[in-house]
């Protein structure tokens, strides 16, 4: 089991990049379900930036021709397209499990920038792809 | 008494002897002339029923003891799409009543109303009749949502966050229009109208259910009114201002695309229907409103619209 490294650091926003570039695992839904995310995927770019209210920062992900190619914690979202924010307890929440998709559709997880049409037409590629980062083992900010 | 007068002016005890066929058809006789919005609010104060008057022991029988297993998979399935999908739109409507003409605010503030009805029949539908447990309506739509398709966040996260999108400026036009898409025509006017359709065809043929029946009847006579509403701002939006009509496309064109991903297998035989069924009745039910209030699509959309995939939630 790998060591937890602590949430919201440079070495947490490389593993959740390393997470998203993997993808899921690509299992308990339809094949057509992650045959429309591989599609939403191909050739994907733009930057996310995910915010923790608390503290302030920000995980920007950059994604470049479908690949995450960088993950950096930031104190601002820079010129990402889509700037989205939850607080603590929320992140927390996903980090044991919960469905992101019900923490969108709750808007625990606010879309604060960003063309919501543009951000809706890969949104199984999104939510997938927060369910796989937010699991990465990591330790609560002190 | 013809069928759609008694749709009109049936109480709840007559509601449990329409057909949800004469339901559907008085969904659509007014969209050519589209009632304003005092009529449909008056239509409300005539219409209003009680959600607790329903009676679930038949119900709660029919369940456990004449339903099959696959059954009660298919019927929670579907369900389980509408219980959550009221519960949102009861969440998501109070912004936009927060924008527009003071006959759009008081009509919109019953259908505010409607949707916590609705949101409360399925709760009383899930504890009384499928048994699930909970203290509160949170409790039970956490027992439920186990039972909702991962895509359910497509349409519905898109209603939350263009709710967010519009409480910034909530008379903002071209959000109000996007969200009216999102809204009145696809969720209520396609997905909801459609699972309608699905649900109460079964419960007739099969003599099931009657608690359910009528008070989903019911519902299914109040979102004649939404439906109605929402025809009347779409149609009249694009008549004051013919660039929103881009608005309604460039909305089509992103609820469609997300539209083709599908999560999980949809048990619709045990409930008569076929996948093939389910997608020529969803383009049934975007066409007839769009023909009847004069939207055009642009060609891309056409041939969205002819892979609509089936997808069954409501609200």
């Amino acid at each position: 089991m790998p060591t937890p490294i602590r949430f919201f650091t440079p070495e947490w926003a490389e593993a959740a990049r390393a997470a998203a570039d993997a993808g899921p695992a690509q299992e308990g839904k339809l094949p057509s379900y992650w045959s429309w995310i591989e599609r939403a995927r191909a050739g994907y770019t733009a930057r996310w930036a995910l915010g923790l209210r608390e503290a302030g920062a920000y995980l920007v992900l950059t994604w470049k021709d479908g690949r995450c190619v960088e993950g950096v914690i930031a104190p601002d979202p820079g010129d990402a397209e889509y700037v989205l924010a939850a607080d603590e307890a929320t992140w927390q929440d996903l980090r044991d499990g919960a469905d992101p998709g019900r923490i969108v559709m709750y808007r625990r997880l606010r879309l604060e920038r960003g063309d919501v049409l543009a951000f809706f037409r890969v949104i199984y590629f999104f939510v997938e792809s927060l369910a796989t980062l937010s699991r990465v083992a990591a330790t609560p900010r002190p | 008494m013809t069928e759609l007068s008694a749709v009109a002016e049936s109480d709840l005890q007559g509601i449990r002897d329409l057909d949800i066929d004469d339901v559907l058809a008085y969904v659509h006789s007014d969209l050519k002339r589209l009632p304003d919005y005092t009529e449909l609010y008056r239509r409300y104060l005539r219409q209003r029923w009680d959600v607790y008057d329903l009676d679930f022991t038949q119900d709660a029988l029919d369940w456990r003891e004449r339903m099959t297993q696959d059954e009660r998979d298919a019927f929670v399935g579907v369900s389980a799409g509408f219980h959550h999908g009221e519960r949102q739109v009861e969440v998501e409507l109070p912004v936009f009543m927060l924008g527009g003409s003071e006959e759009s605010k008081i009509y919109m503030s019953s259908q505010i109303e409607d949707e916590a009805r609705h949101t409360v029949f399925f709760d009383r539908f899930y504890r009384e009749v499928v048994g699930m447990p909970g203290d509160s309506v949170q409790d039970v739509l956490d027992a439920s949502f186990e039972h909702v398709s991962e895509t359910f966040v497509g349409p519905f996260g898109l209603l939350a966050y263009q709710a967010d999108e519009l409480r910034r400026d909530p008379e903002d036009a071209a959000a109000r229009v996007r969200y009216g898409t999102t809204y009145f025509l696809w969720i209520e006017g396609v997905l909801a109208l459609s699972v309608m359709k699905i649900t109460l065809t079964y419960c007739r043929r099969r003599g099931f259910l009657p608690g359910y029946y009528t008070g989903f009847t019911a519902t299914c006579r109040d979102e004649a009114r939404h439906v109605q509403f929402g025809m009347r701002f779409l149609r009249d939006s694009v008549r004051e201002d013919p660039r929103l009509l881009l608005q309604i496309h460039e909305t089509l064109r992103t609820i469609l695309a997300i539209n083709g991903a599908t999560s999980r297998t949809l048990a619709l035989e045990a409930l008569g229907w076929s996948a093939d069924e389910v997608r020529r009745l969803m383009i049934r039910q975007l066409k007839m409103k769009l023909v009847d209030v004069g939207i055009a699509l642009a060609p891309d959309i056409e041939e969205m619209v002819t892979r609509i995939e089936p997808e069954l939630a409501g609200g």
